[in-house]
């Protein structure tokens, strides 16, 4: 996934390519409510590749079932999506439907975007139309047999896939309906934070409660007090959003991008409004379990390459430094259920998330030249049972996958 | 490179091409470039040193080796404060170094002119160091068989090694081959220290030694926890860049 893609200079091409073909006063408006819509849904994510023009194609997407490569969607007529129709469009993020009836994978999260409003669709699409058209075939569909078969899709979509506009809840605030609508539609976060069923889609069940991806666990972000943003105020949800770092907190990896290219460039309303909903979610375990006590033999190792090793940063008491070494004393990341993520900071290193509020950048180091598979283990044991922390021992079997 | 305008180079263009030579020369391996946005990062990044391992010697010949640790055992002696040179591994980490960049000078400038130096100039002669070893330590075991009845250094008895290293460092052995006996000394003092002194990933300061002994800390960079407990020894166990006795997981 990319970084950054909306520069100014798009921008005011958008709107002079709009005006100029604009009948309507409000034509330009609208263009600007598409390309917010666009930063909802964060489509550059995946369709634009590093340093490539805005949205002529991606980098290829891991998924369970093989590689596939989410497409150029610039308006580009022999290439992109030049001669699709509005109805096309809609039919693609509404149905999983594209051109001639094609069905789409669901790497392509339209299991969330059915839920947009007929209207946020429609300014999405008046904005595409004025992304600079960019010549780039791309084959999507790399999977391997049966998978390739797009037809079987048709057969996932019965059922796994629910299509229909979001529905308000009465009984909630407009702020919580803008919430939820933007966390199950536009902001997809389910797709990365809800764990699958085995064909991979979102266990609607389970939505938010944390799921692997490859590399990194996405965490419980639900209003669970234990591992998710229960015990964060609304305004560190908030600040976490916005800058990527809140004090507990620095986000890395695949936040750090959804961050940076998505809920940083949200409205302050909007960014309100989701921690309103997250808060108000429920999911996950309620009970925090007994932490394993200091005196176990993998607790003993760990303390002491902990304190010879990482205290140095994230201080003897796991506190952190504010901005600067996140504290993991109290830290949602390191309780999760699995310990995917720490043991990739520990063997790979990590640099924080960018945002113009958060400049610094701090990287941890990668430390897998010098510890051994049983070490990680027995740090990260360490880590996610001290403090206050309590979270299942890691096995060196986790660890090994990472290096 | 014969065209007829570099013919009769007026002065100007002498400056400028030389200029130019000097750019090319230098943009090259340099590279400047303005950074925007995140730091340059990169997963895995690191350089670690490598574990010296015991076994064989890769620079020394036995005869050297055996050598340098009495050598060693006279410098750094065993006694109740901490083990000898010798097995606190300080050859080994001279071994190693000596196959290396140490060895070869080769992060060093070595070209001439070659002039005595001031005391603060430290070392201004051609050899490298593995140069010197070789040529010293064939001088001394010749210096020794001359002048201590056909023995080899590491043969004499202890009190025996002392008093020649003493007249070594006072520069009162002419050693043969123009091996500077003073220079010498002082190179093998400085070295054996390192070994003793240095992270054991390096060979020497086996199970560190010489940290116990002195209460130094190791390998750690924070004391945020402990700056103001004054007058309370520091709790925590010395440490290597290879970790410790309590990381061991079996
Ligand atoms: C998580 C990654 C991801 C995100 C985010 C994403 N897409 Fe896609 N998109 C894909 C993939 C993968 C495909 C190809 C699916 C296939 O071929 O079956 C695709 C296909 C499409 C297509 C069909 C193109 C064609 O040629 O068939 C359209 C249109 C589209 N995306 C629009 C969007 C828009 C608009 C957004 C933002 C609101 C968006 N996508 C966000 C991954 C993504
Ligand atoms: C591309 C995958 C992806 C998407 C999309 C995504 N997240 Fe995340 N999110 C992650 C990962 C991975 C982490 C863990 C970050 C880390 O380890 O620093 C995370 C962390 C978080 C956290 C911090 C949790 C904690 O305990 O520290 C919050 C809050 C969050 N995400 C909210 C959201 C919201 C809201 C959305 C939708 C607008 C969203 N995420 C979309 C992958 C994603
Ligand atoms: C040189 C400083 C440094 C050292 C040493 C260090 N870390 Fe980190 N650590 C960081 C920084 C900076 C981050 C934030 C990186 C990011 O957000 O991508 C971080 C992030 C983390 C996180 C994620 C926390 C969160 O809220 O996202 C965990 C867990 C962690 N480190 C554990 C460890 C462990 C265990 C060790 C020792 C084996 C260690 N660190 C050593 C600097 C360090």
């Amino acid at each position: 996934m990319s970084k950054i893609l909306f520069s100014p200079t798009l921008a005011v091409t958008a709107l002079s390519a709009g005006l100029a073909f604009a009948q309507a006063p409000d034509q330009a408006d609208e263009i600007i409510r598409g390309r917010y819509q666009a930063i909802l849904g964060d489509c550059a994510a995946c369709h634009t590749a590093p340093g490539a023009k805005p949205l002529s194609g991606g980098l290829p997407l891991e998924t369970p079932f093989g590689q596939i490569i989410p497409p150029n969607i610039t308006p580009d007529k022999a290439s992109g999506i030049g001669n699709w129709t509005e109805a096309d469009f809609r039919n693609a993020l509404k149905n999983g439907i594209g051109h001639d009836g094609k069905r789409l994978y669901p790497a392509m999260p339209y299991p969330a975007y059915t839920k947009m409003t007929d209207r946020d669709i429609g300014n999405l699409w008046s904005y595409l139309r004025t992304v600079d058209p960019v010549f780039n075939p791309v084959e999507s569909n790399q999977l391997p047999f049966p998978f390739n078969i797009r037809l079987s899709m048709m057969g996932w979509n019965m059922l796994n896939f629910t299509p229909g506009e979001f529905r308000p809840d009465p009984s909630k605030s407009p702020e919580w309906n803008r919430g939820a609508y933007i966390v199950q539609g536009p902001g997809h976060c389910g797709t990365c934070h809800s764990p699958k069923t085995v064909l991979g889609a979102d266990k609607t069940s389970e939505a938010l409660e944390g799921t692997s991806l490859q590399g990194w666990y996405a965490p419980n972000i639900t209003g669970n007090s234990y591992i998710g943003v229960g015990s964060w105020s609304e305004e560190q949800i908030v600040q976490y959003l916005k800058t990527g770092t809140n004090g507990h907190t620095i986000a890395s990896g695949p936040m750090a991008e959804a961050i940076q290219a998505s809920t940083s460039l949200m409205t302050d309303e909007d960014v309100h409004a989701i921690a309103t909903y997250l808060k108000s979610t429920q999911g996950g375990p309620a009970q925090k379990p007994q932490p394993i006590p200091a005196s176990d033999a993998r607790m003993k190792v760990g303390a002491a390459i902990y304190h010879d090793t990482c205290s140095a940063c994230h201080g003897g008491d796991g506190k952190g430094a504010n901005q600067l070494f996140p504290a993991l004393a109290g830290s949602t990341i390191v309780q999760q259920p699995s310990a995917e993520t720490l043991a990739r900071l520990v063997l790979q290193g990590s640099q924080a998330v960018h945002t113009p509020q958060a400049k610094t950048t701090p990287a941890m180091p990668s430390l897998g030249w010098k510890l051994s598979d049983e070490q990680v283990a027995a740090v990260l044991t360490y880590v996610r049972n001290s403090w206050g922390n309590a979270a299942p021992s890691v096995g060196a079997s986790d660890i090994g996958a990472q290096r | 490179m014969e065209t007829h305008c570099l013919k009769r180079p007026t002065r100007r263009q002498f400056l400028s091409s030389v200029a130019f030579t000097i750019l090319a020369g230098s943009a090259a391996p340099v590279m400047a470039r303005s950074i925007s946005g995140s730091l340059p990062w990169e997963a895995r990044s690191a350089d670690p040193p490598v574990q010296v391992k015991p076994g064989g010697w890769l620079f020394f010949t036995l005869e050297e080796a055996q050598t340098m640790e009495a050598v060693a055992d006279r410098l750094v002696p065993a006694d109740e404060l901490s083990l000898g040179g010798k097995d606190a591994g300080c050859v080994l980490y001279l071994d190693r170094q000596l196959v290396g960049s140490y060895g070869t000078s080769s992060r060093l400038y070595t070209k001439g002119p070659f002039m005595p130096g001031l005391a603060t100039q430290g070392y201004q002669a051609p050899d490298t160091p593995a140069q010197r070893y070789r040529s010293g330590i064939a001088a001394l075991n010749a210096f020794t068989r001359d002048a201590k009845g056909g023995k080899r250094f590491a043969e004499l008895a202890p009190a025996d090694q002392d008093a020649v290293l003493k007249d070594l460092e006072a520069g009162k052995i002419t050693l043969p081959n123009k091996v500077d006996a003073k220079s010498f000394f002082n190179l093998m003092l400085a070295n054996v220290m390192e070994g003793f002194f240095a992270d054991p990933i390096y060979g020497g300061n086996k199970d560190m030694a010489s940290w116990k002994m002195l209460g130094f800390p190791g390998a750690r960079y924070d004391y945020r926890d402990h700056v103001s407990k004054h007058n309370q020894p520091y709790p925590l166990p010395p440490v290597s860049i290879a970790g410790s006795m309590e990381w061991m997981t079996r």
